[in-house]
């Protein structure tokens, strides 16, 4: 009988301990309903309280780009006075691994943080639903979001014609162009200086140039240039066709500003040109040809090894190697020779180049949105409002007067350069200016402030010349001017730029048009380059053909479609 | 008649199971949590195949979804890129197949025959070190020492096989990467691989190799008629497991070592469905691509453990 018995209490405690795992689960589902349905009456409490002091509230923000560390936004300096006017505080979390598994959990669970960034997965976001509209918040508590985005809102729209999130940044005042370039071909400081700092304009003259160096050094192993291919940073190595000839990056397209026309040029001459000038450089020995195969942190290292003469790349994606380069030769002026100066090469000399970003629309297929998982949408709307008021943009960018930055008697905002040393990585965290650098509704870099400053610290010429060391004044000084950017071409006005930035539909033509040409383009490159210089047309003849199965009228027509729909919307 | 004997067996056998059921009642009753893990985490999750059948959208209802039949399927066997990865799938797992169990027993063997303790154990720590490393790791190794300035290219130019200036650019010739990826492979896990094969030669049984010493056996015939014949079964029962895996070629190493140029070589199935599938949110033709592999190898395994019931050995079921 014993037996029996314990038998029998061995299974009721196997089924007990189930039934609770459920009942759990159960009671959880439970309260979470229930306090999602008592919230709408208690944000209506709080809106009614608004005038009053606000209950202290901390909400959620996924962050689909990672960068910093998770935490509070009130345990900074910045955050902590934005929760002092507001009573909101924002809990940030970073995505950690594939941003397309993390969303991707979020929409099969519907249940979603406050606010979201969803970066590249937004299209899935916005076809999921997960976002409220904005457009009766902004309407009532958004004052300084319509003055912001104003000129913009209406290409902020989706197809149903509501606005659904808000843009990274968007232009405001006037725009200054960076005074560092954005992308362009670098060369070592060392080729220029031998050379007798001539005026670089064409790419023969660039190669010219490195051959020259090589030539007179060949004894110390130097590469003459290498390019980036890993992955999807592939561009580095296909986008090169569009600048040189005289257009900004619009990523797969090159649009005429007469026209409005967008035209693919992966299959063009220009790209037949660019990859012949690297074949024979290849021919010559002057090519890298482990270029096709290391990966992005090889490349970067290669970079930072003083043997490689010259690249093409954007500005944010060798920062990296850059800095360690400018850093070293700060402790030591001997090494300055091994840092990269950027110069405006094309085709032809009459062309002007477009390294610089120019004026345009806004970015529309990144942004930030509130979701319907959110507690108190308005509190959300609101603190965004006040985040875009000038003393919070300048807050964000400057931080505080007298103690991160220091106005002169004509009101023009500088750093001293006891300043400039003490805000390195860690004061960045934890005065905020981490936390308040991207990602939220804000000015973009290219703005002024309205008494005329810079929005952006390092686009102000005052900080921007204190950076600068001797030898880069010198450089600079060699070729007439104060900034590297004002070496490029003043970038024309183009409204709906970039075309980059265009919202792709999931699984649409579009995208497979990109994702066929990518694959394409990697395979037939490399094939291109390597070739000998005598076999370069029937390898290219090969590529066309396959090229030519690709429906490139069609995405050209949908990409400029989209292209006149923005430019309609700007001129509205 | 046979009729009643029949049933009278079967009863017979019913009762007897259920004694023993009664007699084990503690070992099914400490069971039931694993079946209800296998249940909810193996068998629910097969629902998820609908999706294969459908134009899956997120965040759309079961109900709300389209079904389209069979087009994924379609479309993956109609794509001759499909064949093409299916190709480098089956000849990369093979590859790694055959390599790791040759090179694994191989090493075993000869590790066992090692009398100096001490040599044995930095040998097999050696070994079997590399299998720690992430495969991201591993990859950096494997690219900076194939790079026309890596090692093997200075010693192919040092000894004079080929010209400065000509190295050898190994990942971007399609050809060679099966090849490199065996390599990597075998170097990556033969240490690892090892040691289940000398767990088993520990079981044998030290008098037959004294009696195979009294008949005369020297050390080689020794390894041949004692050492292999002792490990044989815990062989078999390994290689019908890893034919069973055999659609499953990996996937970092694959990606990693991957490049634009030896790309009809290198994608795998596993790539394919990352490219073609997840990064164009066409979740609907990675499970199709998956039901398609797990099929395959529940096929395969199948055969595989048919074919050594057949021949009488040691088997999975």
């Amino acid at each position: 009988m014993r037996k029996t018995k314990r038998f029998w209490l061995l299974s009721l405690t196997a089924i007990l301990s189930l039934s609770m795992i459920t009942a759990c689960s159960g009671t959880n589902n439970k309260a979470k309903e229930t306090t999602g349905k008592t919230e709408p009456s208690s944000s209506a409490a709080a809106t009614a309280t608004a005038e009053a002091k606000q209950d202290k509230v901390t909400f959620k923000i996924f962050n689909g780009v990672a960068g910093s560390k998770d935490g509070n936004t009130n345990q900074t300096t910045i955050g902590k006075i934005l929760e002092d006017q507001t009573g909101v505080n924002f809990k940030l979390e970073f995505v950690v691994g594939d941003l397309n598994t993390k969303i991707g959990t979020m929409i099969a669970a519907n249940d979603y943080p406050d606010v979201l960034i969803p970066d590249a997965a937004i299209e899935e976001v916005l076809n999921a639903g997960a976002f409220i509209p904005l457009d009766d918040l902004i309407e009532e508590h958004g004052p300084n979001i319509k003055r912001v985005y104003g000129k913009s809102l209406n290409q902020m729209r989706s197809k149903d014609g509501k606005i659904y999130f808000l843009p990274i940044a968007a232009q405001v005042n006037d725009f200054i162009p960076e005074p560092e370039a954005g992308a362009g071909f670098w060369v070592q400081r060392r080729v220029l200086e031998e050379a007798g700092y001539p005026k670089i304009k064409t790419l023969d003259q660039y190669i010219e140039l490195i051959k020259n160096y090589r030539d007179k050094h060949k004894d110390e192993n130097l590469t003459g240039m290498v390019s980036l291919t890993h992955d999807w940073r592939f561009f580095a190595t296909s986008n090169p066709p569009m600048h040189l000839m005289g257009y900004p990056n619009d990523g797969n397209v090159t649009v005429d500003t007469n026209t409005w026309e967008a035209k693919t040029y992966a299959g063009a001459d220009s790209t037949k040109r660019w990859l012949k000038a690297l074949n024979d450089l290849n021919a010559a020995g002057l090519f890298d040809k482990a270029s096709f195969v290391d990966n992005y942190d090889q490349y970067i290292a290669k970079l930072t090894s003083h043997k490689v003469l010259g690249f093409f790349d954007y500005r944010w994606q060798v920062d990296n190697a850059l800095n360690v380069l400018k850093d070293a030769a700060r402790k030591d002026p001997s090494l300055d020779g091994y840092n990269y100066f950027p110069l405006p090469v094309t085709f032809d000399e009459g062309t002007p180049d477009a390294y610089l970003d120019p004026p345009g629309g806004l970015v529309t297929n990144r942004g930030i949105g509130i979701t319907v998982s959110a507690k108190d949408p308005v509190r959300i709307i609101q603190f965004f409002d006040n985040m875009l008021t000038e003393e919070n943009q300048t807050l964000m960018s400057w931080g505080i007067k007298g103690e991160t930055y220091e106005v002169n008697e004509e009101g023009r905002y500088y750093r001293t350069q006891e300043q400039i040393d003490k805000i390195d990585e860690p004061f960045r965290e934890s005065f905020g200016f981490k936390y308040f650098s991207w990602n939220w509704p804000m000015y973009n870099a290219t703005s002024t402030l309205a008494d005329g400053n810079a929005k952006n610290v390092a686009s102000q010429p005052e900080v921007f010349q204190m950076t600068l060391t001797d030898k880069d004044k010198f450089i600079l000084d060699k070729y007439g001017v104060q900034t590297y950017s004002q070496l490029f071409a003043e970038p024309v006005p183009r409204p709906y730029f970039p075309a980059w930035g265009f919202t792709k539909e999931q699984n649409s033509p579009e995208q497979l048009w990109e994702a066929s040409k990518d694959e394409l383009t990697k395979k037939y490159f490399p094939k291109l380059v390597l070739t000998t210089p005598d076999k370069f047309d029937s390898v290219w003849e090969e590529y066309m053909k396959e090229f030519g199965k690709l429906d490139t009228a069609g995405y050209e027509k949908w990409t400029t479609e989209q292209v006149k729909a923005k430019v309609e919307l700007a001129n509205q | 008649m046979p009729r009643p004997a029949e049933n009278k067996q079967q009863s017979g056998r019913m009762r007897l199971f259920f004694r023993k059921l009664y007699q084990q009642r503690a070992l099914a009753v400490m069971s039931v949590p694993f079946l209800i893990w296998l249940i909810i985490f193996k068998y629910l999750p097969l629902w998820g195949w609908s999706i294969a059948f459908q134009d899956y959208k997120p965040a759309k209802k079961f109900m709300e979804q389209t079904w389209i039949g069979f087009e994924h399927f379609k479309f993956l066997f109609g794509d001759d890129r499909f064949l093409r990865v299916l190709r480098n799938t089956l000849a990369m797992s093979s590859i790694n197949l055959f390599f790791g169990f040759v090179t694994a027993i191989t090493l075993a063997l000869l590790l066992n025959e090692v009398r100096n303790i001490a040599f044995k154990r930095v040998v097999q720590t050696v070994s079997y070190l590399p299998h720690f490393i992430s495969w991201v790791v591993a990859a950096s190794i494997i690219q900076t020492t194939l790079s026309p300035d890596g090692t093997i290219n200075q010693l192919l130019v040092g000894l004079g096989f080929i010209d400065r200036g000509n190295e050898i650019l190994f990942l971007g010739i399609p050809e060679y990467f099966w090849t490199i990826f065996g390599a990597s492979s075998v170097w990556k896990d033969i240490g690892w691989n090892t040691i289940v094969y000398l767990a088993a030669m520990t079981t044998i049984d030290p008098t037959q190799y004294e009696a195979a010493e009294i008949d005369g056996a020297n050390r080689f015939k020794k390894m041949i008629y004692v050492t292999l014949p002792g490990i044989k079964s815990v062989v078999i029962v390994l290689l019908i497991m890893n034919i069973g895996y055999l659609l499953e070629s990996g996937f970092e190493p694959q990606y990693l070592l991957g490049n634009g140029m030896n790309v009809d070589y290198s994608e795998n199935i596993d790539i394919f469905v990352l490219k073609y599938g997840i990064a164009q949110s066409n979740f609907s033709l990675s499970i199709a691509a998956g039901m398609f592999k797990t099929v395959v190898s529940f096929i395969l395994l199948f055969l595989a453990n048919n074919a050594a019931k057949r021949m009488g050995e040691a088997r999975l079921y």
